[in-house]
């Protein structure tokens, strides 16, 4: 954070009324999905002009991913926020709380969850690899943090990152995201039983 | 797939018009396979299985019809491909079972990428109404694996939820393969995914020794 003077009112009105636009963006996703969603119901949501909207993004898809990565950006941040007040000692303490930050997210924010977790798959190429990015990103972050050596098969990663998203998508799906919370006990056994154990033979 | 003998080949229509329903099924299967969802049409389904456009249209309302009739047809396949692998093996041990089952299933996938590829891969880049069969297809393998599953030794039994996610997560990783070009080689991976199915169950060390007695 840089502790420059004030923001001036034009650029925070402009920001203000993008953020608006992703927040419609994602109501919209929510309530009809993506392909339903037209641009004139972001702009009538969002209360912007037509203009306004065109002079940010090129199209309806293009805001639809400037909405993904916000999110997704979002969530990142409160993850390593959680982890990193646990710190690097309890790597199962971190992975729990790292766990919990991702839960609360999407409990708190059900209309992005759903945006990134159950439109963004199907919204086309683009959209796909955005979400196969970010997925991946997780797995590194596991792979990263996890505890070295074991023996362990070399795509175990990929299937707990898997396993746990699929769970929470169901849930988001079923426009459950807020009850996310309490799975959290077994997901978070899930993802650190298979580490444990390491080298007892 | 032979197509039928012109002209007068004594086959009641019943007959013709299923075989011509397969017929379409299966060339959009492997149409689908080669050009992805968006760029397939009807014509290109029709010419591949020798069915007149105007047939397409007695079988199907759209390309999207046919679809899914394609996805169930695979989903199908699959699932009656493990079923068949396992559930002969009724009094075998729940480990057996769970190995037969993902062998049959990865040598399947191995062997037909295409029927993968609609499944795991290209089917799901269909929209959204697709996602509803992908789950139910993923699902329904959830109480094959919990039958008959032991509790983990010294602990209490494993919640639905974890079984739920090992079954997503197989789903998960296989999908990441067949989308990454990789399909054929999944047979290389029935260990990785037999220990990761059994470890809830049978604790991690447990379901190494089984992977590896293979």
């Amino acid at each position: 954070m840089s502790a420059t003077r004030p923001q001036l009112p034009q650029e925070f009105i402009a920001a203000h009324k993008r953020r608006r636009m992703i927040d419609a963006m994602a109501e919209l996703c929510a309530e009809q999905g993506y392909e339903a969603t037209k641009i004139a119901d972001v702009v009538r949501r969002a209360h912007v002009a037509r203009k306004t909207l065109y002079d940010n993004f090129s199209g309806k898809e293009e805001l639809f991913l400037a909405a993904f990565d916000v999110t997704v950006a979002e969530a990142e941040a409160e993850v390593v926020e959680a982890c990193d007040q646990i710190g690097d000692k309890d790597w199962e303490a971190r992975t729990e709380a790292g766990m919990r930050a991702l839960l609360e997210f999407v409990a708190a924010h059900p209309a992005e969850a759903k945006l990134c977790l159950v439109e963004a798959p199907a919204a086309g190429p683009e959209s796909a690899a955005r979400y196969e990015a970010a997925l991946e990103g997780f797995i590194q972050q596991l792979r990263d943090a996890a505890p070295a050596g074991g023996g362990r098969p070399a795509t175990l990663e990929e299937a707990l990152v898997g396993g746990t998203v699929w769970i929470v998508q169901r849930e988001v799906r079923q426009d459950a995201a807020e009850k996310v919370v309490e799975l959290l006990p077994e997901l978070a056994q899930f993802v650190i039983s298979p580490y444990r154990n390491v080298g007892k033979r | 797939m032979d197509r039928l003998p012109r002209g007068r080949h004594g086959l009641s229509p019943e007959f013709v018009a299923r075989n011509q329903r397969e017929r379409l099924i299966s060339a959009l299967i492997l149409t689908l396979a080669e050009v992805g969802y968006q760029k397939t049409t009807v014509s290109m389904i029709g010419r591949r299985a020798a069915v007149s456009k105007s047939d397409f249209y007695k079988h199907f309302d759209s390309k999207d019809d046919c679809f899914f009739a394609a996805y169930d047809y695979a989903v199908d396949r699959i699932r009656s491909t493990v079923l068949e692998a396992c559930v002969p093996n009724h009094t075998a041990e729940w480990s057996d079972r769970v190995r037969a089952g993902i062998t049959a299933l990865l040598t399947l996938l191995a062997s037909e990428p295409p029927l993968a590829t609609i499944v795991l891969a290209e089917g799901l880049r269909a929209g959204r109404g697709i996602y509803d069969r992908y789950q139910a297809a993923v699902e329904s393998f959830v109480p094959l694996l919990r039958e008959g599953a032991p509790d983990p030794p010294g602990a209490a039994p494993v919640p639905s939820a974890t079984d739920e996610a090992v079954v997503g997560g197989i789903a998960a990783l296989l999908s990441r393969r067949v989308v990454g070009g990789e399909a054929e080689d999944l047979t290389r991976l029935i260990g990785d995914v037999l220990e990761f199915a059994l470890a809830p169950h049978l604790g991690t060390e447990g379901a190494r020794r089984i992977t590896s007695a293979g």
